[in-house]
């Protein structure tokens, strides 16, 4: 295993751009999440709102960079035909996606442990600014940047998945975009008020975003591990299906 | 059996409406080379694919020393395989390459740079592979295909897009693999390439071994080893129409 684990890494270190899509993981999540700080608007009464959420909206940016990293790692080896390579030198085709999958939650982990508590240092003076405080030793802050990373990864661990089933890392990115961000829509649009929570419960960004909640949290349509649960549950099940796929099919 | 041969036996295996593989059967003996020829489509590549484990045959079996692809833990240390030169990611270097494929086998750098060398790309190894011309992706694929030093090897058109020179070289290596004792299957569709170096030839088409025999013994009958091949792959053709004559009755 430590073979196939090293040899995606080699392979993870020496493509092209990879490096600097982890570079912009923490870039798009410190630059939203200061975005947001800079942009409230608060009533003449003072700001309310969730401190941390607010400092870590940029996830909701930087998930898109990480569902292209993780996308390009496997649908780039389908495009090249490289896989063929990559599956005559470890024909155990599910050690394969474990250890690639495996690499894969490793930079991106790597890189959310740096953009998440970047996102919160820069946030935190501009939010006080407005009067609205982050604790850092608030055991519920800790949880919502703690989760933050979690759920980056888990995005990762989902778009391999997607890849590995789609063979294609253009239709990867866009059906992992889509159960993101126009499942979290459509839940919105939805007129009947049980269904929209019901959808709420279950669409894998809304769910899994309740981990950023630290005030208010009787409001949530889930609590925050249990939506962080519901989105380990959508990268579990496609991984799985991705390595069901993998097996049977000829590559 | 011999530690390094490899054995295909009754490949079965159907795409849609196309019987790629019709029966199969052959082996490749160590200490020769094995000439694998056939028009295309005849079902080389789909054999090839097949033993490596990346195809999976409706029914029949490939074994490579033994033991199916799939089961072996460092396959590249069994058999070397060169299938399609430019399965790879274009901007990475033909050294990085050729690295992570040695980091799965459990091979570090020190064996990559040897094959480097043994395929004749010290100048070029730390260039982007994509801007290879395909003769060079060929070597760099023989480089691949030695990083194990496998006792087999398992090559699909090496010569494709290669120079004379190249041709000449590719020639003369496959000559010394096998005197090294090495089972050394090389599929091709011209004649030419192979003659004065395969002793073995296996001749496909439409999925099915036409002829299994030693050159020695094709030239006893034809002037040429070509000539052989033409006649034997003009009786697989009218093969193909009297049965779809039968299959329309």
């Amino acid at each position: 295993m430590t073979g196939v684990l090293r040899s995606e890494w080699t392979k993870f270190r020496s493509a092209p751009g990879a490096v600097w899509l982890l570079v912009a993981v923490v870039a798009v999540t410190v630059a939203g999440g200061a975005a947001t700080a800079a942009t409230l608007r608060c009533p003449s009464t003072g700001c309310t709102g969730d401190p941390a959420e607010i400092s870590l909206t940029g996830i909701q940016l930087s998930q898109a960079v990480v569902a292209i990293v993780a996308a390009l790692m496997v649908g780039g080896e389908y495009r090249t035909n490289m896989i063929h390579t990559t599956l005559a030198a470890t024909p155990q085709r599910i050690r394969m996606l474990i250890a690639k999958t495996a690499v894969v939650a490793g930079v991106v982990a790597l890189a959310g442990a740096v953009a998440v508590p970047a996102g919160v240092l820069v946030g935190r003076p501009m939010l006080a600014d407005r009067g609205l405080t982050l604790a850092l030793s608030d055991a519920a802050v800790q949880r919502a940047a703690f989760g933050s990373v979690l759920y980056l990864v888990l995005i990762a661990l989902l778009t391999v998945g997607v890849a590995v089933i789609a063979r294609d890392a253009a239709a990867a990115i866009g059906v992992v975009l889509s159960l993101l961000y126009v499942f979290a829509i459509l839940a919105q649009m939805v007129p009947d008020a049980e269904l929209r929570e019901n959808l709420r419960e279950i669409a894998p960004m809304t769910a899994g975003l309740a981990i950023q909640a630290t005030v208010d949290l009787a409001s949530l349509p889930v609590s925050p591990w249990r939506g962080l649960a519901v989105l380990a549950a959508w990268a579990f099940g496609s991984l799985v299906v991705g390595g069901v796929l993998l097996k049977a099919r000829d590559a | 059996m011999s530690e390094a041969t490899i054995v295909v036996d009754g490949l079965r295996k159907r795409f849609g409406s196309t019987q790629a593989l019709d029966g199969m059967t052959f082996t490749v003996q160590p200490g020769r080379i094995t000439g694998f020829i056939g028009p295309n489509g005849a079902g080389k590549s789909t054999t090839m694919r097949v033993i490596l484990g990346l195809d999976r045959p409706d029914s029949g079996a490939a074994l490579v020393g033994g033991q199916p692809y799939r089961t072996l833990r460092r396959p590249l240390c069994h058999l070397g395989s060169l299938l399609d030169a430019a399965a790879l990611q274009p901007s990475r270097t033909a050294r990085n390459h050729l690295l992570w494929i040695a980091h799965s086998q459990g091979l570090g750098a020190r064996r990559v740079d040897a094959v480097i060398e043994e395929a004749g790309l010290q100048g070029v190894a730390r260039r982007a592979a994509g801007g290879f011309s395909l003769g060079m992706r060929q070597r760099l694929g023989i480089a691949m295909a030695l990083l194990g030093d496998p006792p087999m090897l398992m090559l699909d058109e090496p010569f494709n897009g290669m120079d004379p020179e190249g041709i000449i070289w590719m020639r003369g290596f496959l000559r010394s693999l096998a005197r090294q004792g090495r089972a050394v299957l090389v599929s091709s569709h011209l004649m030419s390439e192979l003659q004065d170096a395969a002793s073995q030839v296996v001749i496909v088409g439409r999925g099915r071994v036409l002829a299994d025999t030693a050159v020695a013994d094709l030239l006893r009958t034809s002037s040429s080893l070509e000539e052989a091949y033409l006649k034997l792959t003009r009786d697989a053709v009218e093969y193909r129409a009297a049965n779809g004559t039968e299959a329309a009755r």
